[in-house]
């Protein structure tokens, strides 16, 4: 039996050691907010926080996360709906198209801004250049993380 | 713009809260009780004979609850969008290394996977070519034999061969215009296979409900309609058992609209008796996706000294791959752009579709177009550098201005191609003076505006909602949002009031889908007309319910009016009282104008003569355009797609040897990140000239076109090398400098 708190929420589940984590959270636990995209770790897509930390959930196995606190994209906003400033300004700046990539744009951000709550423009990139984004050429990315930094500090 | 309230506002996504907080639910997303994995099992040939194949070993696997191969799925008949040539599971033969030859449905991937692996074809294997060229000598091996069987095809053929489409276009006397010419210049260039790069691979699920007997779909696909009418004529079932559910589409690029997983997952939850979900992992989609094509062309074109075109001649030869089905008409665009927007009386085009024992080529973003544009505007480059003009001054003469036909014989409307080249050189400062090793390109395309039919339904409720019904399955280019501006702007309700419903495919007869540029287009126009029947409606409404005189109602601005007397009453109002929903629907069908829209880019780069290595320094963007609906969603289709250039010109490349994919993963196969945009400057030239109610046009596709030869001109402007075969690497400006 593996236990671990997903965005507060305690489960225990029975799951294989070598099930991956994004299968896990996606299609046992039913949370099909984080995506999956290119199953080696390089996209960002299916990024989660573990403990705080950034990681790639479609390269983690079930065994990893025993005892540990996730936070995905469901538990980003406030439980009442009310967006985080981050989420916002995704919405306000145009910082997505499609939205696979989203939920791992904002999850990394949200680590990036916890970290570095006043990112530089350079900051922001090297932070953020392991999540693709196929649709917006990065740009209205880059402008949200910005307008969100600005807003909280 | 002037009198606009909605029209012309950055307005966000109406969509935004589920895309930011992961409600918004794609196909992946969804489960029903006893949903099984569907898996597909990939020939490890190019080119050979399917002896046998024994599933036996894998059927008796618990756990295990459908296996099927070619000889389920043949009877449904081939598989394309306009040409039929593609079995859904190979029969009788492999055409490519990576084909799907059988599929598994068990209770999950793991099991699937391993089913796979237990299913034995014996090969017996066949010369396979690779080369278009040698596809198309008399010895070459014959792909497809029945070619003459196949839906859809104009050619047939009399003898076999491997090509499967040809066209031919000859203006003027061009012998006369080559012996007029003082230089003739001739060159050859090959652009590469480039992914779709989406990031939601292909996904479905597929129902077949005992209940009611009926095929239920949740599919990225972006023409529900079209898949609805396929999928009933290959499983022998009306239309009308086929439902397609909306889902969020997660990238599309011209890779939505094909539908290789359809008939599979179909034919598996068939023999399962279960639900099926297939998922392509990525090594599936780059293996046995639908790139964009290996092209190669080769220019001919004859100058005077002063500049003068007198003839010009394109070869235009794409390398369709295994087959033509994933092409939406059979064929890509390249051709005519390849002979350009230039003045020139004597032209001759041909263009040549090649079967190859290789991954089969889709269409993606203005298919064909990018790979027309680099080998012509690198040529017009070399020439212009060959008679000793510059660049600019060489396309300014003879780029055609209002009233020209085109080197490809086409009268365009609203030509602004010379305004457009000045706007973008005044914008990057392409005279300025540059250090060593820093150099600049120019570069210029045209797109037209798609068109097609759409639905939209507006309808406002007693209790003060207002809901837009649409067809639209949303692949992130924003119509939801545009039509809503629209929505908005007639009826004086804000934007982000309206609740979006996004229908299955039960609710109307048929609708064009969402590809080629067309659903600002389209939907626009719906949306405005089904905002005319509300306003009329609303009008009726308060004549009827307050006694007002019928011809002195009008509606404007969320109110009813009555001009005789002033009185005014808002529509939540009126309704409540009323009691009545207002339910207006249009369906309109936007016809395809001769308007096109110019855009020229200017790349600035920095290249080291040591290692060859390419940094964009900075890029500037100038498009043709009308009114612009919503700057936000504008400039975001304008970024995107210089992305998508930006990849193309520098570093994607879906590197195939021996006919073999190997670049597998988003590791080989390198797209730009964050750290690779470089400073973008975007220059609209809006106009009043556009397309429908409110003088639009599309965006989506030209952005990318122009990039690739615009860096690769900026190249040779810093270290005079010309790279004539895309991507423009580090390795081969290395290469050429040591040359």
């Amino acid at each position: 039996m593996l236990r671990f708190k997903i965005n507060g929420k305690d489960y225990e589940v029975a799951a294989a050691n070598h099930r991956k984590v994004v299968d896990l959270i996606r299609y046992d636990l039913g949370l099909t907010g984080t995506k999956e995209a290119c199953g080696v770790g390089v996209c960002g897509v299916c990024s989660i926080l573990l403990n705080g930390r950034l990681v790639s959930s479609c390269i983690m196995l079930a065994c990893q996360v025993d005892g540990a606190e996730i936070t995905t994209i469901e538990g980003i906003a406030a439980p009442d709906g009310e967006l985080t400033p981050l989420q916002r300004s995704f919405i306000d700046c145009g910082g997505f198209q499609c939205g696979i990539c989203t939920p791992g744009q904002i999850i990394a951000a949200t680590a990036l801004l916890a970290e570095t709550p006043s990112p530089t423009e350079e900051q922001i990139k090297e932070w953020m250049m392991g999540n693709l984004c196929r649709c917006t050429g990065y740009y209205q990315i880059v402008d949200a993380i910005q307008s969100a930094a600005e807003q909280v500090a | 713009m002037p009198g606009y309230q909605a029209v012309g506002q950055p307005i966000p996504r109406v969509e935004g809260f589920v895309k930011v907080t992961g409600q918004a639910r794609y196909a992946a997303d969804f489960a029903l009780p006893g949903t099984v994995w569907g898996k597909c099992l990939h020939a490890p040939y190019s080119h050979a004979r399917i002896v046998s194949i024994d599933t036996s070993k894998a059927e008796r696997m618990p756990g295990v609850h459908a296996v099927i191969t070619g000889r389920d799925t043949r009877d449904g008949g081939l598989w394309g969008r306009a040409v039929k040539d593609a079995p859904p599971l190979a029969f009788e033969r492999v055409r490519y290394y990576g084909e799907r030859v059988a599929a598994v449905a068990a209770d999950d991937e793991d099991l699937a996977q391993a089913a796979l692996e237990q299913i034995d074809v014996e090969y017996e294997e066949l010369p396979a070519v690779f080369d278009p060229f040698e596809a198309m000598r008399d010895a070459a091996p014959i792909l497809h034999p029945d070619f003459n069987t196949y839906v859809g095809f104009k050619l047939k053929h009399t003898t076999p061969s491997n090509i499967h489409h040809h066209s031919h276009l000859e203006r003027g006397d061009v012998e006369q215009g080559f012996a007029d010419a003082d230089v003739i210049v001739e060159n050859t260039y090959v652009t590469q296979r480039q992914s779709q790069g989406m990031l939601e691979p292909q996904s479905i699920l597929v129902s077949i409900d005992p209940s009611d007997d009926r095929v239920h779909l949740w599919h990225c696909n972006k023409v529900p309609y079209f898949i609805r009418g396929a999928l009933a004529a290959a499983a022998g079932i009306p239309e009308e058992r086929i439902v397609i559910h909306p889902t969020y589409i997660g990238g599309d690029f011209g890779n939505k609209g094909n539908s290789r997983l359809t008939p599979i997952a179909y034919y598996l939850a068939k023999a399962s008796g279960r639900p099926v979900r297939m998922i392509s992992d990525y090594t599936e989609e780059f293996l046995a996706g639908n790139p964009r094509h290996h092209v190669t062309i080769q220019l001919r074109t004859g100058v005077k000294r002063d500049g003068t075109l007198t003839a010009h001649t394109v070869n235009h030869v794409v390398n369709s791959g295994a087959y033509a089905a994933f092409k939406s008409y059979g064929t890509i665009a390249g051709a005519n752009e390849a002979a350009g927007p230039y003045r020139v009386p004597n032209s001759r085009i041909d263009s040549t579709f090649v079967y190859t024992n290789t991954v089969p080529g889709g269409f993606m973003r203005a298919p064909g177009e990018p790979e027309g544009v680099f080998a012509i505007e690198s040529h017009i480059d070399e020439v212009a550098r060959r008679i000793g003009m510059d660049p600019v001054a060489f396309r300014m003469k003879n780029l055609i201005v209002e009233g020209d036909e085109t080197a490809f014989g086409h009268v365009l409307h609203d030509v602004r191609a010379r305004e457009t080249l000045q706007a973008a050189v005044d914008a990057s400062g392409y005279n300025d003076t540059k250090p060593p090793h820093v150099g600049r390109g120019v570069a210029i395309g045209e797109r037209g505006t798609g068109a097609g039919e759409g639905t939209v339904e507006i309808r406002l409720l007693p209790d003060g909602r207002a809901i837009i019904g649409t067809p639209m399955f949303d692949q992130g280019t924003g119509t939801y949002t545009t039509i809503a501006q629209v929505a908005s702007e007639e009826l004086g309700i804000p934007a982000d009031r309206f609740e979006l419903e996004v229908w299955d495919t039960d609710e109307l007869e048929s609708d064009s889908g969402l590809t080629g540029s067309r659903g600002t287009h389209v939907n626009t126009l719906a949306a405005f007309e089904a905002a005319q029947l509300a306003r009329r409606d609303l009008a009726q409404t308060a004549a009827e319910h307050l006694g007002w005189p019928e011809d002195e109602v009008e509606f404007s601005a969320g109110q009813a009016h009555r001009r005789d007397s002033g009185e005014v009453i808002g529509w939540e109002e009126l309704l409540a009282r009323s009691g009545q929903t207002i339910r207006a629907r249009a369906h309109t069908v936007a016809q395809r104008s001769h308007r096109t829209s110019f855009v020229a880019q200017v790349a600035e780069v920095a290249v080291d003569p040591e290692t060859g290595e390419i940094r964009v320094l900075r890029y500037t963007t100038a498009h043709d355009s009308g009114v612009v609906l919503n700057p936000l969603g504008y400039q975001g289709q304008v970024n995107g797609g210089f992305q998508h250039g930006l990849g193309y010109a520098l570093m994607e490349e879906l590197v195939v040897e021996d006919g073999r994919v190997t670049t597998l993963s988003f590791g080989d196969y390198k797209m730009p990140t964050v750290r690779d945009m470089p400073p973008l400057t975007t220059v609209v030239l809006e106009s009043a000239q556009g397309e429908g109610p409110y003088n639009i046009r599309g965006i989506g596709e030209a952005p990318c076109i122009p990039v690739a030869p615009a860096i690769a001109n900026a190249v040779e402007d810093a270290v005079g090398v010309r790279i004539r075969d895309l991507p423009v690497t580090a390795e081969k400006v290395y290469q050429s400098l040591r040359m």
